[in-house]
């Protein structure tokens, strides 16, 4: 996602809120304001809320608004709660298994009923809380917000990335978006001109409720061949988190023999997933503000997908990655995590991990060591594009396609942002990646083997496609096998911290007997190395050799609140 | 067949003082791979019937086809001087009459000058072929310059000389007065590049370093060989006899006088003595006298066999020739008369060569050409061995001696000593000699040899150095004439050959000193190539050879710079993302001689920075305090772009130092207007306020600021865009010259030289031309002169785009940046300098 435009120049700074943005597509905040009470109950479905609380018997229940939503948040509490009670209340007078079919009446009894009901009548058995905002973006359940009121399920307003969770249900609640069915039906005949069309009829998830009466429309029409997508939890679907014909069940290629009709824009990541699975995609814009019958317009991802090629192609020979963790709540991202960090090593390669909460420029290029970062998160948050990031951010998914050997990268524009599907592949065919990798080793040894009697031989450098240079080290963990076993048999020759040794030419910085890459970077490429170091930067002023140096002082002490000077602790 | 053997290469090669390294150089079709064939057929390498046909060092199947040598290619020689007199004249002393010539032939398209940059690295001398009708063209010019840079001494044969005979039917005055000048105008050229440590390397027939001769024919003489062959059969002086066939020296054969005019009867002595022999075979041959011919024949001494007295014509012409001046002899005398051996060259070559300190002893070993000192080899390029994939590393031993199964130091183009990037240590798995199509295992090669190494090819992409010493600094890194501005997009047709493409880039770029491929931010695979011969070249190579799997190209298209017009006009401020950090900064023009000066490698970030300063302040007028105060050339840290410290006294500078440079390297690899690369900007840092904790003035705060910094001052210094410019020389007859004036100005381009060349109705044009323009430039030329004009482009600078700024899409530049950003896939209006620029 692109930061928008700024319409004027920025006072003070550029904001930097704008580099990074969840991929939610940008609400109209105005539009959604003015919900009558009515609505609040339909757009935020109480009704059905309460229904599946009271059925589950869950005690405390917290809710989860995007950002946009909030406003509402106190409104739907209320509703809720009032909701809640008068559903127990229903109870205590008629325990019958019929409560939740009158409540089921609709919005309107249920507004009266609630109305007569106050809070405080007794003690609120089920407990809600508002969640504020998320860490990392709001598609994604916050599943750590929610353990720390011991929530026993979460309430998820808003549009979903439906990513399965790890500890706690859910119920989403997807605040249906109206839509004009009259212009949709017209924008789809003229896409769509012959009537025998393979059609999959898709929609962003608010707008997800108007797909059966569009598809009734259109059969109605005449159109015989059309699909509409049921919204599933399976974002490892063909169609991430949609039902799929029943053929393409059976045979996935064949999703490309239907075209797609999707209202409203997708999040890119879906579209890119989606573009090498179906013929064509047309998208049916809803956030056009013009009267006039909006147009589908044909989705073209083959610019951003070669862009994410270059990207995943420049980190094929980067030494260092760091793994930033994007969600705390998806299930199996602990498994993604270690399967990623297996990855990295079986390259040769070091990897960090990093919690930063929402990722910006700033915070990722703290790390100018690392050279390239992995992204767990949910599928639609893992795509993070933006052209202020110092070094590039990629996907699980395409991690594995950048550390695969440029023998086997093939690149058919194929993509998916879910990482379970990096996961599954790992579990379906262990044995290709044994091969793989005995073929790797297989390689290494039959380079070890011409060169007989050189042990200490380096490992020749890698072609880095994106500049088209060699670059040497680009595996420092692959330290020669010789070397590795002499420290390890020899234990006691590791260098004590206390003894000085000869740093041989050309050897890699090691900690604790390990290569560390990190602590390579800082001897090599940085020329601050810490306090002193100023007298060894190589550009001096002439002035500089006149001055060397001001006596040591006692700096300043304490934390950044209040620091304290020297030994007067008033002055900060 | 082959008259020796590798063994007694093998023992030549000890012997330093009896070697001679040599390329062979000129302008293209002036006949250097026809003229090597001589020498190679005198080896007994290929059938003297073949040679002058074969071009036995055109051993690609696309250059014998197209005639045009593409790749350099080498072959060693053995040749003996039999004559003791000879023995005399060789300047440094030798022990044995055997001397072993390593011969480089190479391409004299100027596309594939880099090709000849390599040649020139690994030998000492070179054999500059001219031809007599054509002159001294564009190209000899650009290899002679280069062979003076690199000092490689100069020899010259005027070739094609029985054209001169046959076809323009010249006389005898009018052919000396035509190698006159031809001589006249490779001094002039010699004498622009004049070297001080070279010292006069101008050629002149009478000292010996001019042959004559005919490659086709295989014939060829020096002054010298006729004046020991008068000095005999008169019994005067050679020495005296040399300096009288040349020049002003007349005869009166009746009063038997020397005169210095031609009063009184006199007859030029080279014409008298020279050229009469071979006018009277020609004319006696050619017009089927065939009374005269054997009259002629023992007059010369030469004695037919009986199948060659049976020829005719062009065919018995070129029989006798051969027998009476075999071109090999003349060549052979030449080269090892007048080229120094590496023993003599490595002496004041090591200077140039040797980028560390001059009195190492990896320094004394080159000086000393010494096979006893530590190894040091450079390795020029790589030749694609019958081993799919691999490649022979060919390079040069300028010390010590290397052997199969010697454990050395690889050390890449970006090698520092002391650091470990670009080194690697190795064991060179097999020494070979390389013999043009064939290659000969051996041993091990001492000091002064040229060589192929097996091993190798996996460390080094193009170049490097090979070393057995820790301390050794690199020979310094070939700069090449050419530039590969020209690109093409490259991709597979079946996705699934992906992998093979990449492969095939990979060997690709290896197979060529040049050729750049890359994959561009918008994910497309990129080839570069110099001009649009080398890149069809290249890609031919690519689909059917290294690849093998159907591709697909874009057109052709150029990639652009980004630079500034003038001064920012204010300082440009960003602020770090917290807003606690703020750097001010402008950008202003870099004088282009100094941008030059840095892409030719002459100023770069590795030099001393108080040298460096100095040369600054002195020739180009910098201030000596911020000449001092460069921080980095951008971008990958050798680019023509500065970051000039101009701060006062700001505290924690240091500390910010490698984030503002990671942020510089960023920004001039990706410009704000259209992300192409920055040239010719000069950023200076006007003052830094920082916050007083690390932690808030990290890389992550100072990185994207001093990038967003760097794009505002550039956006407010006029910026503009920068294309390329080729240098196209053009050969056309006077009639034909209209066309090319049409051509050129509907392709923007403009002549800015013009000249005949004196004795015939050729003219010379000199034109710049943006390379933009250029392509199918050559077939539009052709099909508007009727095929008579012949272009070498060969790209010279970088120009302003003209017609306004690039911000402006309504302009030429602004339409250039708009089609190049959709192209990226970016969007396409500029960003305004807003989005960078933060208000106080």
């Amino acid at each position: 996602m692109s930061a928008q435009p700024l319409e004027v120049a920025p006072v003070l700074s550029t904001p930097d809120t704008h580099i990074f943005e969840d991929p939610t597509p940008p609400v109209d905040i105005a539009s959604l304001a003015r919900l009558s009470n009515e609505q609040l109950l339909v757009v935020y479905e109480v009704e059905r809320t309460v229904r599946e609380i009271r059925a589950s018997k869950w005690r405390r229940i917290a809710l989860q608004f995007p950002d946009e939503m909030l406003m509402d948040a106190p409104r739907v509490f209320e509703a809720l709660a009032r909701g809640l009670s008068h559903a127990r209340n229903d109870r205590v007078s008629s325990p019958s298994p019929k409560s939740s079919h009158t409540n089921g009446d609709g919005a309107d009894g249920v507004s009266k009923s609630l109305e007569s009901v106050s809070l405080s009548e007794d003690g609120p058995q089920e407990k809600l809380f508002i969640l504020a905002d998320t860490s990392y973006g709001a598609c994604c359940v916050d599943e750590i917000a929610a353990e720390h009121v011991d929530a026993d399920v979460v309430v998820h307003y808003g549009r979903s990335c439906l990513s399965p969770t790890a500890r706690l249900p859910v119920i989403y609640v997807f605040t249906t978006r109206p839509l004009a069915l009259d212009l949709v039906f017209h924008a789809f005949k003229e896409t769509y001109q012959s009537q025998d069309e393979k059609v999959i009829l898709m929609a962003d998830i608010p707008y997800s409720n108007h797909i059966t009466p569009l598809l009734e429309r259109l059969r109605h029409d005449g159109y015989s061949n059309l699909f509409a997508a049921q919204i599933i939890h399976d974002p490892s679907s063909p169609l991430p988190n949609r039902s799929v014909p029943a053929d393409v069940k059976e045979k996935a290629e064949t999703l490309r023999d239907y075209q797609l009709f999707h209202i409203s824009d997708p999040p890119q990541s879906l579209l890119l997933t989606l573009s090498s699975r179906v013929g064509a995609i047309h998208i049916y814009p809803t956030d056009s503000k013009s009267a006039v019958s909006p147009k589908a317009l044909l989705a073209s991802s083959a610019a951003t997908l070669r862009r994410r090629y270059a990207l995943l192609t420049r980190l094929s020979t980067v030494s260092i990655f760091g793994i930033l963790i994007n969600t705390l709540s998806v299930k199996n991202y602990i498994h993604i995590l270690n399967r990623v960090k297996e990855q990295i090593a079986a390259a040769g390669k070091k990897s960090y991990t990093f919690v930063v909460g929402k990722v910006n420029a700033a915070k990722v290029a703290n790390f100018s060591e690392v050279g390239g970062w992995v992204v767990i998160g949910c599928w639609e948050s893992s795509l993070i594009e933006g052209k202020d990031f110092w070094k590039p951010i990629i996907t699980p998914f395409e991690l594995s396609l950048a550390l695969k050997g440029d023998a086997e990268r093939v690149w058919t524009g194929e993509w998916t942002g879910d990482f379970q599907a990096v996961l599954t592949e790992k579990e379906n065919a262990p044995a290709i990646s044994d091969d793989h990798a005995a073929e790797e080793n297989g390689g290494e040894e039959r380079l070890q083997d011409s060169d007989i009697g050189s042990e200490e031989e380096s490992a020749p450098p890698e072609f880095d496609l994106r500049t088209g240079r060699y670059v040497s080290h680009s595996r420092p963990m692959q330290a020669p096998p010789s070397r590795s076993t002499k420290k390890a048999s020899d234990p006691g020759r590791q260098p004590a911290s206390s003894s000085l040794m000869r740093r041989a030419n050309g050897d890699l910085a090691q900690v604790g007997g390990v290569v560390s890459p990190a602590a390579e970077f800082l001897r090599n490429k940085r020329t601050w190395q810490g306090l002193g170091s100023d007298f060894e930067i190589a550009y001096d002023e002439p002035s500089s050799t006149d001055t060397p140096g001001a006596l040591m002082e006692l700096g300043r002490s304490g934390i950044a609140r209040g620091y304290a000077v020297g030994g007067d602790r008033s002055k900060t | 067949m082959v008259n020796f053997t590798v063994e007694e290469i093998r023992g030549l090669m000890d012997q330093a003082a009896n070697i001679r390294n040599m390329s062979v150089i000129a302008h293209v079709d002036h006949g250097k791979s026809t003229l090597t064939d001589s020498l190679v057929q005198r080896a007994g390498i290929i059938s003297s019937a073949k040679a002058g046909e074969q071009r036995f060092t055109d051993t690609r199947p696309d250059e014998q086809e197209r005639g045009v040598t593409i790749k350099s290619t080498a072959i060693s020689l053995y040749a003996s001087l039999t004559d003791p007199e000879d023995m005399k004249d060789i300047p440094l002393k030798v022990e044995k009459n055997d001397f072993l010539i390593n011969l480089i032939d190479s391409p004299g398209h100027v596309d594939f000058s880099s090709e000849v940059t390599a040649a020139l690295r690994v030998t000492d001398g070179a054999l500059v072929v001219v031809d007599t009708v054509e002159g001294v063209c564009v190209q000899t010019e650009t290899v002679l310059r280069q062979a003076l840079g690199e000092r490689i001494k100069p020899v010259v044969i005027i070739n094609k000389v029985d054209r001169a005979l046959l076809e323009l039917q010249v006389s005898k005055e009018d052919l000396y007065q035509n190698f006159s000048r031809v001589i006249e105008s490779v001094n002039v050229v010699i004498a622009t590049y004049y070297d001080k440590v070279l010292g006069d390397v101008q050629v002149y027939p009478d000292k010996g370093t001019i042959a004559f001769g005919s490659g086709l024919h295989g014939w060829a003489f020096t002054v010298r060989q006729f004046a020991s062959r008068y000095a005999k059969k008169f019994g005067v002086d050679k020495n005296k006899m040399m300096s009288r066939l040349w020049g002003d020296n007349f005869f009166n054969p009746k009063t038997k006088k020397w005169t210095k005019t031609a009063e009184g009867g006199g007859e030029r002595a080279f014409n008298q003595f020279v050229l009469d022999p071979i006018f009277r075979i020609f004319g006696a041959v050619m017009n089927f006298k065939k009374d005269e011919i054997p009259k002629l024949l023992e007059k010369l001494e030469i004695k037919l066999t009986n199948d060659e007295k049976d020829l005719e014509g062009k065919q018995l012409l070129k029989a006798i020739m051969r027998k009476f001046l075999p071109a090999a002899d003349a060549l052979l005398e030449m080269m090892i008369l007048h080229l120094p051996s590496p023993v003599t060259a490595q002496k004041y070559r090591m200077e140039t060569l040797y980028e560390g300190p001059h009195d190492d002893e990896n320094a004394i070993g080159i000086r000393d050409c010494d096979p006893k000192g530590p190894l040091m080899l450079y390795v020029s390029k790589m030749v694609p061995t019958s081993d799919k994939g691999r490649f022979y590393a060919f390079g040069r031993v300028f010390s010590g001696t290397v052997r199969s199964g010697l454990k050395v130091r690889i050390q890449g183009p970006n090698y520092t000593p002391g650091k470990k990037e670009d080194l690697f240590v190795k064991a060179v798995q097999r020494t070979i000699l390389m013999m043009g199509r064939y290659v000969e295992p051996i041993e091990d090669v001492p000091a002064g040899n040229i060589l192929g190494l097996v091993g190798i090819d996996q460390f080094l992409l193009k170049s490097g150095t090979l070393t057995t010493s820790e301390t050794a600094h690199n020979l310094k890194v070939m700069k090449f004439s050419v530039s590969p501005v020209v690109q093409r997009s490259v991709e597979v047709k079946n996705a699934n050959d992906l992998p093979k493409l990449v492969e095939g880039l990979k060997r690709l770029s290896k197979s060529d000193p040049c050729v750049l491929t890359f994959i561009s931010d918008s994910g497309e695979h990129v080839v570069a190539g110099a001009g649009e011969l080398h890149l069809e070249i290249c890609l031919k190579d690519l689909e059917e050879d290294h690849a093998g799997v159907p591709l697909r190209f874009s057109d052709p298209v150029v990639q652009y710079r980004e630079t500034v017009g003038a001064k920012s006009s204010i300082t440009a401020l960003s602020k770090s993302p917290n807003k606690h950090n703020r750097l001010y900064m402008i950008a202003e023009p870099l004088a282009e001689e100094v941008c030059k000066e840095i892409e030719q490698g002459k100023i770069g970030p590795r030099d001393d920075f108080k040298v460096r300063a100095r040369i600054l302040a002195d020739e180009y007028g910098w201030d000596v305090t911020d000449a001092r105060k460069i921080w980095c050339f951008g971008p990958d840290t050798n680019g023509a772009n500065l970051l000039v410290d101009q701060t006062k006294a700001v505290q924690y500078l240091n500390e910010i130092k490698d984030s503002v440079v990671s942020g510089f390297q960023w920004a001039t690899k990706e410009g704000p207007v259209a992300e192409e690369p920055m040239r010719a900007i000069r950023f200076n840092v006007m003052d830094v306020t920082l916050h007083a904790d690390a932690i808030h003035r990290g890389g992550g705060q100072i990185i994207p600021t001093s990038r967003r910094v760097l794009y505002a001052a550039a956006l407010l210094a006029e910026p503009g865009l920068l294309e390329p410019v080729f240098l196209v020389e053009i050969q056309v007859p006077e009639q034909a010259m209209g066309g090319i004036y049409g051509v050129l100005t509907r392709r923007r381009g403009h002549v800015f030289e013009e000249a005949q060349r004196p004795g015939t109705p050729l003219f010379n044009i000199k034109a710049y031309l943006p390379v933009n323009e250029s392509f199918g430039f050559n077939a539009d030329l052709r099909s508007n002169t009727s095929g008579q004009a012949f272009p070498q482009s060969v790209f010279d600078h970088w120009q302003l785009l003209p017609g306004g700024s690039p911000l402006d899409p309504s302009t030429m530049p602004g339409k250039v940046v708009h089609d190049m950003r959709k192209r990226k896939g970016i969007k396409p209006e500029v960003p305004g300098v807003e989005n960078y620029y933060d208000k106080l």
